[in-house]
């Protein structure tokens, strides 16, 4: 269907405008259930290292083969919800793999709580 | 009659006439088949580029010289090409009639005009998505091979797959291991005697991996050689007391083997044992880890093999390319292994002749009679002690990437490094399909590049180019008096092959981590080089780094191909 009136466009503009800021929305409201957690930033540290995500990543989430995880240079927003995504779903057209099928939900929060502690820790404990 | 004549007269007369166009139409999907004579013979032409090596003694030497030392400053980029994707560009271009076959990360495989850059065909492996959870350092791939009407690739998760030639279809295609239990393979193929010989990688996981010639017109396993033995067989009693081990320890064969068609052998490099970095458990050589075996090209039985670094703890995954040369009456092979040490061995039997420091070496303090290194005890890492300041780190010395050899002046230049590490060594859990390091503390020291130009005969050194960072390309000499290199700053150099001074330089664009090519096309030399940053950098940057100002270097993925200005 194609819009030729001008109402029509501005029916669809309102609508897209409507869709975005619901979909914005929605991401700000997944947060990390284990945020400030620092006994899940432990347990995020050693599934960290059994999914093996030291030999691309580094131990201390340094960056090797992949990026550093810990700093403040991301391509994308590094949104709680976006890091979740990326570990549960991988990135295609990298080499970071999906890992969804090993980890349930709480593990990979933890993950990211491991992460976002790490940062915080770059940050002299201010993140 | 009178016709048959006629055409009898016509092919008689105009035979080789006629071959030209099929030669110079190559680019049209009219390519002559590979044959063993072409590469039997690939060192005594120049034209093309036909194996990873370029020829069986792996000397990556092209004999041309229409750019030299003198005019190479006139060098400028004819074409370039992109892969459509990022990581590790760890391949070498390969030329047949006018055609460059050239492997990308992710699986690509591209067949273009090696006149204009212009695309003929293209292979994307449809790899699956979970690939790179079990390939330690990054999704590269060094090269395919060519044989009578196909070119053949090994991919990421561990396939053989066999291309018509002229239009990029798959002919066959077989899986050699479990790509989710890290059977994988970034090696570019060798083809002798109609086999297509590759070898598997995972030794940073929990494997027992191999070698394994395929027949090439069918795929069908002519002989596997595993690296490790089976239990009873000669060498199984050198893994310690833990009979997993040799379910367990490794041993990879990712680097492409070289051959001596009059001794009907192939040399093929093996990798570390597995964990990396811890050896309790495993106490013993450990064979065949970090080893060359000299492998009967028939039948895969092993002849004989040099082990570099028996009962490895630091890494020194002894995978390097060999380069066979013939020196007087000897027959040798020339080896840069990652344990700082170039090798000279005699191909004929194995026995040792030489090990030169090429980078700082702490770790051994010499060798014994029989080339076993003397271990320097204050560098072993164990649970409870750090070894401070190892040379070289893990990486070299020489890393895999390609040293090259200059026939007529006997010379072997070698891309290197000066890094060193400190190294704790940990328990890990053994699983299968997870990396199993045996790291309790890493780090790697800043340190700094080099390219290195040996006298071959002697093993002394006849001069150092110092860089900034190390030299992670292959090399490629000529027979215009050059030595290639690139930098992973993404600076391809040309230098002198008798001073080490540098001629010429051109940025790519992205840090060059594969190897550099000649051809000669239509009256032109061409030099050709991949670039696109990648493979395993960790250490660039861990625990401080060898070399921190690569951390985020930016990616990239084609060829450039250069040529003299046309005036």
């Amino acid at each position: 269907m194609r819009c030729s009136s001008d109402l029509c466009r501005f029916t669809s503009a309102i609508a897209l405008a409507l869709l975005l800021l619901g979909a914005a929305h929605a991401e700000e409201e997944v947060r990390n259930p284990f945020a400030g957690d620092a006994a899940a930033a432990v347990e995020g540290k050693q599934l960290y290292l059994k999914m093996g995500c030291y030999s691309c990543h580094g131990h201390e989430a340094e960056g090797a083969v992949g990026p550093d995880l810990a700093d403040d240079a991301w391509i994308y927003k590094p949104t709680d919800a976006m890091i979740f995504n990326t570990i549960a779903k991988g990135r295609r057209g990298t080499v970071m793999a999906p890992f969804a099928d090993q980890l349930t939900a709480d593990e990979i929060w933890k993950i990211v709580e491991f992460l976002r502690d790490k940062n915080r820790q770059r940050h002299g404990g201010k993140q | 009659m009178k016709s048959t004549m006629t055409h009898d007269l016509f092919r008689r007369a105009f035979g080789t006439f006629l071959a030209l166009p099929l030669f110079f139409s190559a680019s049209h999907g009219f390519a002559q088949d590979v044959t063993d004579e072409m590469l039997l013979n690939a060192h005594k032409e120049s034209n093309n580029w036909r194996m990873v090596g370029r020829d069986y003694m792996s000397t990556r030497f092209s004999p041309l010289n229409q750019v030299n030392n003198r005019n190479v400053k006139r060098l400028v980029p004819k074409w370039s090409f992109s892969f459509g994707v990022l990581d590790a560009q760890n391949t070498t271009p390969l030329i047949h009639d006018g055609v460059m076959y050239v492997t990308s990360s992710h699986g690509r495989t591209f067949a273009v005009d090696a006149r204009t850059g212009s695309m003929i065909w293209q292979y994307n492996h449809q790899l699956p998505e979970d690939v790179g959870k079990t390939m330690c350092c990054d999704i590269g791939n060094r090269g395919a091979a060519l044989y009578g009407n196909k070119v053949f690739v090994a991919t990421p998760d561990a396939h053989v797959v066999a291309l018509d030639m002229k239009t990029g279809t798959v002919v066959w295609e077989v899986a050699l291991g479990d790509y989710k239990h890290a059977y994988t393979m970034t090696v570019a193929p060798l083809i002798v005697k109609g086999k297509v010989i590759v070898g598997l990688s995972g030794a940073e996981y929990p494997t027992r991996l191999f070698i394994e010639a395929l027949d090439a017109e069918s795929g069908q396993q002519v002989w596997r050689r595993y690296t490790i033995p089976a239990p009873g067989e000669p060498g199984s009693d050198t893994w310690g007391s833990d009979p997993d081990n040799l379910k367990y320890g490794g041993a990879s064969a990712w680097i492409t083997g070289s051959y001596d068609p009059a001794l009907n052998t192939v040399y093929w490099g093996t990798g570390n044992p597995n964990p990396d970095w811890d050896g309790v458990g495993r106490e013993g050589d450990n064979l065949y880890s970090n080893s060359t075996l000299a492998l009967d090209a028939d039948t895969g039985a092993i002849k004989f093999h040099f082990q570099y670094t028996p009962f490895d703890v630091w890494d020194y995954d002894g995978v390097n390319e060999h380069i066979l040369a013939d020196l007087g009456a000897r027959k040798v092979w020339l080896h840069g292994d990652r344990n700082g040490f170039l090798y000279m061995i005699d191909r004929t039997n194995g026995k040792f002749i030489y090990g030169r420091e090429i980078s700082k070496v702490n770790w051994a303090t010499g060798f014994d009679a029989a080339g076993r290194p003397i271990v320097n005890p204050a560098k072993v890492p164990s649970y409870t002690y750090e070894a401070k300041d190892i040379c070289p780190a893990s990486e070299g010395g020489k890393w895999w990437n390609p040293m090259s050899y200059s026939p007529s002046k006997q010379m072997v230049f070698v891309p290197s490094r000066e890094i060193c590490t400190d190294i704790k060594s940990a328990k890990g859990d053994r699983v299968v399909g997870k990396p199993h390091w045996g790291i309790g503390s890493i780090k790697w020291n800043k340190g700094h590049g080099q390219l290195v130009a040996f006298d071959a005969r002697s093993g002394s050194k006849k001069w150092t180019v110092e860089a900034p960072s190390p030299f992670m390309s292959g090399v490629l000499t000529t027979g215009g008096g050059l030595v290639f290199a690139g930098t992973p700053e993404g600076e391809f150099k040309a230098y002198d092959q008798d001073t080490g001074q540098e001629l010429w330089s051109y940025q790519t664009g992205s840090g060059i981590v594969g190897s550099p090519v000649s051809y000669f096309v239509d009256g032109k030399q061409y030099i050709a080089v991949p670039s696109g940053f990648g493979g395993w950098t960790g250490w660039a940057t861990i625990g401080g780094g060898g070399a921190p100002h690569l951390k985020d270097s930016r990616k990239g993925g084609y060829v450039t191909v250069f040529a003299l200005f046309d005036e």
